[in-house]
């Protein structure tokens, strides 16, 4: 079970969006990290996923591991915010 | 949603334009219908910046604003989208069973509507690169290059429409185009009033990427007429070089697909395996144009709901003989 789940995101992007209604619909809380408006964050996310791209889903678990979800892919999204 | 073993009359796969066009004509038919979409609901027309050439929207309209409505207006006459992937499909008797990620199921019908994807170029670099210095999608990554140089690989319409979005973010683009650029005339003239920010590179091709500490730094070309070798200094790449259909996974299926893999069909835009149909960027002959899917997806559920009426009235075997088992 995930203690925090961030998502880092713009403006324009559509992969974005389909992440954050997978979650709703998943019944999940998040955060968002929107970039165009924190772009001092990018450096951030870079290190987190090694990749510049969004989406970034970066989920906690509760033994403050965390699991980093580079894009819009359900197949690792779904288990790892499970 | 757990699907295990359950029976319906109509499984899309796919949800862009083509796909959700059919479903609000099925569902508003009392068909009931389900779609499987593994990636974006619109399709790549929903990471598609803005689309000029939809008819309805005088000023042109977001592609993820068109893609919503499409998806409301599907959803509002009973259509259920489930996020997930159809991983093979054979036919069953009557019926076609498709294994899915969501468990096994049977439909009546099938709609393959899974459109394309970006096509890779195939070069030392890009692999290496992806999503660290190489991208497919201007829409997602342009906001990581402020004030950075790029290089856009492609000259088709999706290469200048991307290209001329990403000059919100990018110092200045070196397009490379391998011939000529086949866009539309209205975006080449279009891109003209870029000029400032967008270089054309006509008979260039993109040989290589190059990094160093982990980042892009350059593009290795070569100048067609002359057969030297060029370098662009730069920051990303973007690469808009065509598109390839999203057919795998119809191996096995018995679906005939041509020699670019597009599914091929009859003049219902039935394939060769009664009850499977296909419409939108995926059929073979399709123009790859989103006003063209819709219209398709509009005809494939016609042809569908008369399908459907033979299904239910007719034995196996006169179903069979009519559309040719």
């Amino acid at each position: 079970m995930a203690k925090d789940i961030t998502i880092f995101t713009t403006n324009t992007c559509s992969y974005c969006v389909m992440v954050k209604r997978f979650l709703d619909m998943k019944g999940k809380t998040y955060q968002v990290v929107n970039l165009d408006d924190n772009p001092e964050r990018q450096a951030e996310a870079l290190e987190l996923s090694g990749a510049l791209t969004v989406p970034i889903t970066v989920v906690t678990k509760q033994d403050d591991s965390k699991e980093v979800v580079v894009g819009y892919n359900l197949a690792k999204l779904a288990p790892a915010v499970a | 949603m757990e699907l295990d073993n359950t029976r319906h009359e109509l499984v899309i796969i796919g949800a862009g334009p083509a796909a959700l066009s059919a479903a609000i004509y099925t569902s508003r038919e009392d068909i009931q219908t389900l779609l499987f979409e593994k990636g974006a609901i619109g399709g790549l027309a929903a990471v598609t910046d803005r689309v000029d050439n939809y008819p309805g929207f005088a000023e042109g309209v977001a592609g993820l604003e068109l893609s919503d409505a499409m998806q409301k207006q599907a959803e509002r006459f009973g259509s259920k989208i489930e996020l997930g992937e159809v991983l093979s499909l054979k036919k069953d008797g009557n019926l076609i069973s498709l294994d899915t990620t969501s468990g096994k199921l049977q439909a009546k019908a099938v709609l393959v509507a899974t459109g394309s994807e970006y096509r890779k170029i195939g070069v030392p670099g890009e692999m290496e690169y992806y999503a660290r210095g190489v991208h497919y999608c201007a829409t997602c990554d342009g906001a990581f290059y402020r004030d950075k140089r790029l290089v856009v690989v492609g000259g088709g319409n999706s290469a200048v429409q991307e290209g001329m979005f990403l000059t919100r973010f990018a110092s200045h683009i070196d397009m490379l185009v391998r011939s000529e650029l086949k866009a539309s005339d209205v975006l080449i003239k279009e891109l003209e009033k870029h000029k400032d920010k967008i270089t054309v590179h006509l008979g260039v091709t993109t040989d290589e990427i190059v990094g160093q500490d982990n980042k892009v730094t350059k593009v290795i070309g070569t100048d067609t007429k002359s057969g030297k070798k060029v370098e662009f200094q730069t920051d990303g790449v973007f690469v808009f070089v065509g598109l390839d259909p999203n057919t795998k996974f119809l191996d096995g299926s018995g679906v005939e697909l041509d020699e670019r893999r597009l599914i091929k069909s009859d003049t219902r835009l039935m394939t060769n395996v009664p009850g499977v149909f296909v419409a939108g960027d995926v059929r073979s002959g399709a123009t790859l144009q989103i006003a063209s899917a819709a219209g398709e997806g509009a005809t494939a559920a016609l042809m569908i709901r008369e399908y459907l009426e033979h299904h239910e009235k007719m034995s196996t075997a006169t179903v069979a003989t009519l559309y040719g088992d």
